[in-house]
């Protein structure tokens, strides 16, 4: 199968669809490939892997449950008839679609696959020898690149007959930096569906700006602990919109009775300048794609808008069982994994406020800068977002600089204390993102500068 | 079917005349039920295999290593994997390797029988009596529950004639309890892998997340200190202990001047005792070998608080010129890593129960929402999911939020406790452990 044409793959699928009545049960069937280069420098190894191809199918139908099968590619594709039996007038558990037929292949300015892999390598070592040498109190410096190419191609019993194939690129840097017995850093990522031309992003003094960075953590004090007024920079409000509120969202924790916010639909959860949306159709974005692994077209769905509970985010079984229309969240990380609910590009819209205006109004305050991690908490609405680094703020001004500065506390509490928003245009960070702690998808989160009343900050 | 895989590769491989090569070949089984509430949502089953291809150049002071991943076993396929690696190998400048030689390696066992011949059998009747004892559990219910059976062989083979392979099954659980009363909603979450069926215990495990899941729903948030006694369950040690001290033991660590141990220094409580052991039984990283082909062994790090030994893998082993201790990793690129294999914390002289009766006044953390420190400097800051605050010698109430902080660098120096008993979680073997001068915010 690795090694057919998207046409041959076309006509293997709809031959084992066929094979199953959509009026009996629901059937689908994927093939998914992954290409990837990763280059990764440290001092003492230069860790180089290309995965030339690595691909399989996994086929499922919904009988009362899911039954599903995967393979790797090069399998006995019988093996799907074998195991997923045919059954009758089980159609109707799941709603039908109309089928619907796509084929696109996302161009990028450079495409990977035309450098070749010692000009990758060399782009790689430049940063790492550029950065190393900036300063005497970098003492060590990692900078990796990955590149992948991802096609899925999907067909099912309704008559979708769909193809993408997306090409993803990540660079990533760490200087840390020591001096007496202090040792820190900050760091720097790029990502999106872009080709080469990301190390673009990389001028000198982007570099400069990432080593001054890590060097100002080595005068970091430690955060106060307690309720402070705060303003999150665009990688902490996207934790936010991800981690402690869009996690919550996933209409599988919906039919497991397992949000706290199932109570909430249409009603007020954030106060009415906040408006929050998951979009996987925007473009060029490591969370975007053209249709989800169930063949559902990727939509624009906005979660909250003015403040009010307007939708969760649906797979197909959850929008057929909460008679709800699904915008295209249901993501594999790969055959090997389920589908499950999942998120795309999360983000808090825009408002009307200056950085500067929302800082100048602050007397005693925290801003909280680079999010480094989160953790979700479904079922009782707490937050744990953890920033890189923060700003004391002072009397209108942005002061002495902070170690890692941790969220805590009720997420919607903190949603309604939002009193202003800021009018930047829209910054969308990259990273992945786990159901529980595996089962891995691309995906974006951010926004532009809020800030909050009386939220719990402590040190991270 | 495996072996005639590899073979295929091996000969493509000797067909080129690549002199310094190695093939690490995986096949994957794995058989899934998730639950919806207690009823099946989705029963999965994977036929998997992927193989990677790692060829090396010698140069004058460096050595380049080329790693391909693929699961193509189309010998133009293969071809093209190989002309890959072997570009990969021209460029790269690593430090100065070689492959390991062909040494005597006494096999352990890593695999139950019953899951090799029946996995789906196993994972029908695990998953069965899992569901009826989380079922029999009064004033609780699952939201959803994942229990998977794994199954997995692989094999390494090199150019030095080295010819290994070893099979290994494990399970892994995932779930959320709920109870609930007057409104209030509160759940026991967690996963994991397990390597032994005995290490399930399902009876008492499950009694177990039921009683934290309603002893939640009474938790309050955390008395603030900044002078507190903090007892870590063993699976938040886990996740203190194998970032940071784990890290900081490792022959790269040193080699790139992060590691802040050195060998003979004072690095933790006298009472502090930790061994990296690759052949731990029921340990999840438990094999013969490592993912280079060297011997698995018992490497004591710590011992009595004081820093022995350094965890090297052949790359590091070679640089600072040592013997390699087994602790090359295998990661998802092919490429291999210097990394632990099983860790053990020597038990202490006292029960847990003895350790809460010792403190005045304290907390007892179950789980953290995500304890995540930072590897280099220590750094940590994590919301309580599940605690208890201890007062005269006794669980006082339940606690949930609020955030422990602190260095597990400096933790460890001021370690008041150990526990008598140790537990399985994962790739360790852990005793509760009491720390002083901890930092508790709400």
């Amino acid at each position: 199968m690795s090694n057919k044409s998207y046409e041959e793959i076309f006509t293997d699928f709809e031959e084992i669809s066929n094979h199953y009545n959509r009026s009996d049960q629901y059937f689908d069937i994927l093939y998914d490939s992954i290409s990837s280069t990763s280059i990764a420098k440290t001092p003492s190894a230069e860790n180089f892997s290309v995965n030339t191809k690595k691909s399989g199918i996994v086929a499922r139908s919904f009988l009362d449950s899911w039954k599903e099968v995967a393979i790797e590619a090069s399998g006995d594709l019988n093996i799907v008839k074998t195991k997923i039996p045919k059954v009758s007038k089980k159609g109707n558990i799941l709603d039908e679609f109309d089928g619907w037929s796509l084929n696109k292949e996302i161009k990028v300015k450079i495409d990977p696959a035309n450098v070749p892999i010692e000009e990758k390598i060399e782009k790689v070592r430049e940063i790492y020898n550029y950065v190393k040498n900036v300063d005497q109190r970098i003492i060590h410096v990692k900078v990796s690149y990955i590149e992948y190419l991802l096609e899925r191609i999907f067909v099912n019993n309704e008559g979708c007959k769909l193809r993408q194939v997306i090409p993803r690129t990540r660079v990533f840097l760490t200087p840390i930096a020591k001096e007496g017995g202090v040792v820190d850093f900050d760091y720097l990522v790029k990502s999106g569906e872009i080709g080469f031309e990301i190390f673009d992003l990389f001028e000198n003094s982007v570099l400069d700006q990432a080593v001054k960075n890590s060097l100002e953590m080595l005068k970091a004090e430690a955060p106060p602990a307690g309720r402070n007024t705060v303003v999150l920079d665009s990688h902490m409000v996207g934790l936010i919109a991800h981690e402690s509120f869009g996690h919550g969202l996933e209409a599988d924790q919906i039919l497991r009775d397992r949000s706290y916010l199932k109570q909430h639909l249409d009603k007020q959860v954030a106060s009415d300048i906040c408006t929050i949306y998951d979009t996987p159709s925007i473009e060029k974005k490591i969370g975007s794609y053209f249709f989800d692994d169930e063949g559902i077209k990727a939509g624009h769905n906005i979660l909250v808008e003015n403040g009010i509970l307007k939708n969760f985010i649906y797979d197909r079984r959850t929008a057929s069982k909460l008679k709800a229309i699904p915008q295209g969240n249901g993501r594999r990380e790969s055959f090997a994994h389920p589908v499950n609910v999942r998120m795309s590009n999360t983000y808090f819209g825009s408002g009307d406020y200056e950085l500067e205006e929302m800082i100048s109004e602050i007397k005693e305050g925290v801003i909280l800068i680079h999010g480094y991690f989160g953790m979700e908490d479904p079922l009782g609405g707490g937050m744990q977002c953890t920033s890189k680094k923060a700003y004391l703020i002072e009397n209108g001004e942005k002061t002495k600089i902070l170690k890692a500065t941790a969220l805590s506390g009720d997420v919607l509490d903190m949603l309604k204390n939002i009193d202003a928003v800021s009018k930047d245009s829209l910054a969308l960070d990259g990273g992945t993102c786990g159901k529980g702690s595996e089962d891995m998808v691309p995906v974006t989160s951010g926004g532009s500068y809020i800030r909050a009343k009386n939220t719990l900050v402590s040190p991270g | 079917m495996s072996v005639e895989r590899l073979e295929k590769i091996e000969a493509v491989l000797k067909s080129k005349k690549i002199q310094e090569f190695e093939i690490y070949f995986v096949e994957k089984k794995i058989f899934e039920t998730i639950f919806l509430k207690d009823k099946p949502e989705n029963e999965r089953e994977l036929y998997d295999f992927e193989y990677f291809i790692r060829i090396l150049t010698q140069k004058e002071n460096t050595t380049g290593i080329g790693v391909v991943k693929g699961n193509s076993l189309e010998v133009n396929q293969i071809e093209r994997n190989i002309d890959t690696c072997v570009i990969l190998s021209k460029i790269n400048s690593s430090s100065k390797y070689d492959f390991p030689s062909k040494v005597n390696i006494n096999p352990i066992d890593t695999a139950d029988k019953a899951i090799i011949s029946d996995p789906l059998k196993i994972k029908n009747d695990i998953a069965e009596d899992l569901i009826n004892e989380v079922n029999q559990q009064k004033d609780v219910v699952p939201t959803f529950l994942r229990f998977r059976v794994h199954s997995n062989h692989s094999y390494l083979r090199n150019s030095n004639d080295l010819k290994l392979d070893a099979k290994k099954t494990y399970f892994f659980i995932e779930f959320s309890l709920k109870a609930q009363e007057n409104g209030k909603l509160s759940e026991f979450w967690n996963e994991g892998y397990y390597k032994e069926k005995k290490h399930l215990n399902l009876n008492e495990r499950v009694s177990g997340w039921a009683r934290k899941a309603k002893d939640t729903l009474k938790a309050v948030e955390p008395k603030p200190s900044d002078d507190a006694i903090v007892i870590f369950s063993p699976s938040v040690l886990k996740q203190a202990i194998n970032p940071v001290i784990g890290v900081h033991a490792l022959g790269k660590a040193h080699a790139e001047k992060i590691s802040r141990f050195n060998i003979g220094d004072v690095i933790a409580s006298e009472n502090i005792t930790i061994i990296d052991d690759g052949l731990l039984e029921g340990g999840l990283r438990s094999n013969s070998w490592d993912s280079e082909g060297n011997p698995h062994q018992t490497t004591e790090i710590i011992k009595n608080g004081v820093f022995q030994h350094r965890l090297y893998d052949q790359m590091y082993a070679i640089l600072e010129e040592k013997q390699s201790t087994g602790n090359a990793r295998r990661a998802v690129n092919g490429t291999v890593v210097n990394g632990i294999t099983n860790l053990k914390i020597a038990p202490g002289d006292i029960s847990f129960q003895e350790m809460i009766s010792n403190i005045k006044e304290g907390y007892y953390i179950e789980q953290f929402s995500w304890l995540n420190p930072e590897e280099v400097s220590g750094n940590f800051g994590a919301e309580i999911r599940n605690g208890y605050y201890i007062k005269n010698g006794e669980f006082q109430n339940p606690i949930k939020l609020g955030n422990v902080n602190g260095n597990i660098l400096e933790m460890v120096k001021k370690c008041v406790y150990i526990s008598k008993e140790r537990e399985f979680t994962e790739n360790t073997l852990f005793p509760y452990m009491a720390f002083k001068n901890l930092n508790v915010s709400s």
